[in-house]
């Protein structure tokens, strides 16, 4: 039986306030990994995002307001800029390639970008990984549409399946028509970053949306017009609808026999007559062309544009959440210093209780020196058994609060083993623990230096 | 086996010596009663009989080894090694098994630990020895320290106190807790091991009337001379 043997059955006769210490420290680790792995996931996915692009070009706006609507889909862009400036500018000396990108459409709370065949071929994320398909292939025509995992799985799309893309933003859209069903040509793979969550459509087919809205507002006023002669009409109405309801059942009976003929279409123009982008990322031949197009694009005479390098503006960006993210970590630091507190008062307030045990271990032979290393190592005992805990609490906090932070806030958390930078934290906690262990176990040492064998109560 | 002689202590910061022995002999086997009523320094003397203080004048020579001429460490080592000390009550460790309690002192001398062995015994085959021996059966030993009664208490404190023969047993007040019938048969105990041991038994009391029971009496009021 050595001391730590002794420690341990020490610690486990006063259970009671040793299991309140235990838990306090476990939670409180569990807190500081918690936010600690999601501060940096959500850092990762969040400079994940894009990647591999120069220039993202919009019209004048702040850099980081064009960051967000046009990589992040948050917000809206005012303002639009002409189909002339992007020809303008994607044919200025050293471009490699552009994405034209048009935004501002819906599809049951999802949006809808409107792009050409380079989305697919030249658009980055993470470490410049490219878009890849789970099923399925990149549109063809403008009657095709590609949607991202989350679109696909949320709203149980399948590839061939017919969907009908509406104008205008958010969930509730009055101009719900079927006049222009897309198929789903292509699922991409999950990639952490708003593109899951992103039908993708041809430019074109924004064009005939928007040129069918229009017609179709037209109707919208027919139609209430010709509402009101149906009611003298009941029996027509009723007849129609079941005629509807026909068709809809019919439609659903024909999909899976969709599936693979869909893919099979013919090669259609994509981008038709446009007269306004959102925005447009750019790609050089060389890094030396950016600061010159850039300036080139910021001064543009006929159009106020503005071009933002986005790896700089999300540094920005970040940078505004930063003192944020500090204050997190603060917080986290704090708790687990007011549990390794706790656990001082603990031991502290035994150890009152305790000089009984200690005048005994003396007059065995114990030295001050075991007494210290017994006090010692009980403080050590129960942080490291205190954070074990509190990484097992991680993991099953993790697990569980894995898909709302997926479906909430896109923060895909890996389960991976701890990390280095994790590693170091519980470290730093065990050592402060065993530091913070050494005050009682000083006190320990000059009772029993004073007291002796002599049983003071 | 204990030799004491002139020896003068004073607690730091106190003028007067609390303790002054000018002689004080213990012989090899004695079974000696001190008397000792609260404030007779009986406290003190204990405690630089087990090295835990040392004197500031003259010297205490236990087994031939003056204590003072040891370093800390080793003065807690010798107790360790060479005597047992038995308290007034609550003797053991509440978390600790009553076999766990017995060997404890083991953890802590190399001597105990090397005689056990050479009388090819295991320290817990001898802790289940020594607390049969004073009638601490197997029952009384799977139950927990608290759940025994205080005089099986202080006979597991007694077998801790032998365990790995230490030469010289201090026991201290080891019977005010109990009751008339107990104490004489846990005395009558202590003796049959120490015989058994070979070990001097160095009784502090301030009940007199146990003085009959041993060889020889000493009152540490009459022989401190700073008690006056």
């Amino acid at each position: 039986m050595n001391l730590i043997t002794l420690a341990f059955k020490s610690i486990l006769n006063r259970k009671a306030s040793v299991l309140l210490t235990l838990f306090t420290i476990a939670i409180s680790v569990m807190l500081l990994l918690s936010i600690e792995r999601v501060r940096q996931e959500a850092k990762q996915s969040f400079s994940s995002t894009i990647s591999g692009t120069d220039l993202i070009v919009g019209a004048r706006t702040g850099d980081i307001q064009l960051l967000l609507s046009s990589v992040f889909r948050i917000g809206h862009a005012n303002n639009g800029l002409s189909w002339q400036s992007y020809q303008y500018i994607k044919d200025q000396r050293g471009v490699a390639w552009t994405i034209p990108i048009s935004l501002g459409d819906s599809h049951k709370g999802f949006s809808v970008l409107g792009s050409d065949e380079n989305y697919f071929q030249y658009y980055r994320y993470g470490k410049k990984q490219s878009l890849t398909f789970t099923y399925g292939r990149a549109y063809h025509n403008a009657q095709e549409v590609v949607i991202g995992s989350e679109v696909a799985k949320q709203l149980h799309y399948h590839v061939g399946q017919q969907i009908i893309v509406a104008h205008g933003m958010g969930n509730t859209s009055f101009h719900n028509h079927d006049d222009n069903p897309l198929t789903i040509v292509g699922i991409l793979e999950p990639t952490g970053t708003p593109v899951d969550k992103t039908l993708h459509v041809p430019l074109k087919a924004i064009e005939l949306m928007h040129d069918s809205a229009h017609t179709n507002d037209a109707r919208i006023i027919s139609n209430e017009h010709e509402h009101e002669h149906e009611h003298e009409h009941e029996h027509e109405h009723e007849h129609e609808h079941e005629h509807e309801h026909d068709n809809v059942e019919h439609k659903h009976h024909n999909h899976k026999a969709h599936d693979l003929s869909a893919l099979e279409s013919e090669p259609g123009d994509l981008i038709g007559h446009p007269k306004q982008l959102t925005a447009f990322l750019m790609g050089f031949d060389s890094p030396l062309y950016t600061l010159q197009v850039r300036r080139n694009i910021n001064t543009y005479k006929p159009e106020a544009l503005s071009a933002i390098m986005p790896g700089v503006t999300l540094r920005e960006l970040w940078g505004m959440l930063d003192i944020v993210e500090k204050i997190l970590l603060l917080f986290s630091v704090v708790v687990v210093l007011i549990s390794l507190l706790g656990m001082l008062t603990t031991l502290l307030s035994s150890l009152s209780q305790r000089r009984r045990e200690l005048a005994i271990l003396r007059s065995v032979g114990a030295r001050p020196k075991h007494i210290f290393s017994l006090m010692c190592s009980e403080a050590v005992l129960i942080t490291v058994l205190g954070s074990l805990i509190g990484v097992v609490l991680f993991y099953l906090l993790m697990l569980i609060g894995q898909g709302v932070l997926q479906a909430q806030f896109g923060i895909s958390i890996s389960l991976s083993l701890l990390s280095y930078y994790e590693l170091m934290l519980l470290g730093v906690i065990m050592c402060t623990g065993a530091v913070i262990g050494t005050i009682p176990a000083i006190r320990a040492y000059f009772y029993s230096l004073n007291d002796g064998m002599s049983i003071k109560l | 086996m204990i030799q004491i002689s002139d020896l003068i202590f004073s607690w730091p910061g106190q003028p007067l010596a609390t303790l002054h022995i000018s002689n004080l002999h213990i012989a090899k086997g004695e079974k000696l009663f001190l008397h000792g009523p609260s404030g007779s320094g009986k406290s003190t003397l204990l405690g630089l009989l087990a090295g835990i203080q040392t004197a500031q004048q003259g010297n205490i020579t236990i087994l031939g080894q003056d204590l003072g001429q040891l370093s800390d460490a080793n003065r807690d080592k010798f107790r360790a090694d060479h005597i047992g000390t038995i308290f007034q009550n609550f003797n053991l460790l509440p978390y600790l098994s009553p076999v766990e309690n017995v060997i404890l002192g083991c953890n802590f001398s190399d001597r105990r630990t090397a005689t056990l062995k050479s009388a090819n015994s295991t320290a817990n085959q001898q802790a289940i020895t020594l607390l049969e021996e004073l009638g601490i059966d197997e029952l009384c030993r799977s139950r927990s320290v608290g759940e025994l009664s205080i005089g099986q208490q202080q006979r597991v404190a007694a077998a801790r106190a032998f365990i790995g023969q230490p030469e010289l047993i201090i026991a201290d007040e080891p019977t005010s807790a109990l009751d008339a019938d107990n104490r004489d048969v846990f005395i009558k105990q202590l003796f049959e091991q120490a015989d058994h041991y070979q070990a001097t038994v160095l009784f502090v009391s301030h009940d007199n009337s146990l003085a009959d029971l041993f060889d020889r009496k000493v009152s540490l009021q009459e022989i401190n001379g700073a008690c006056r």
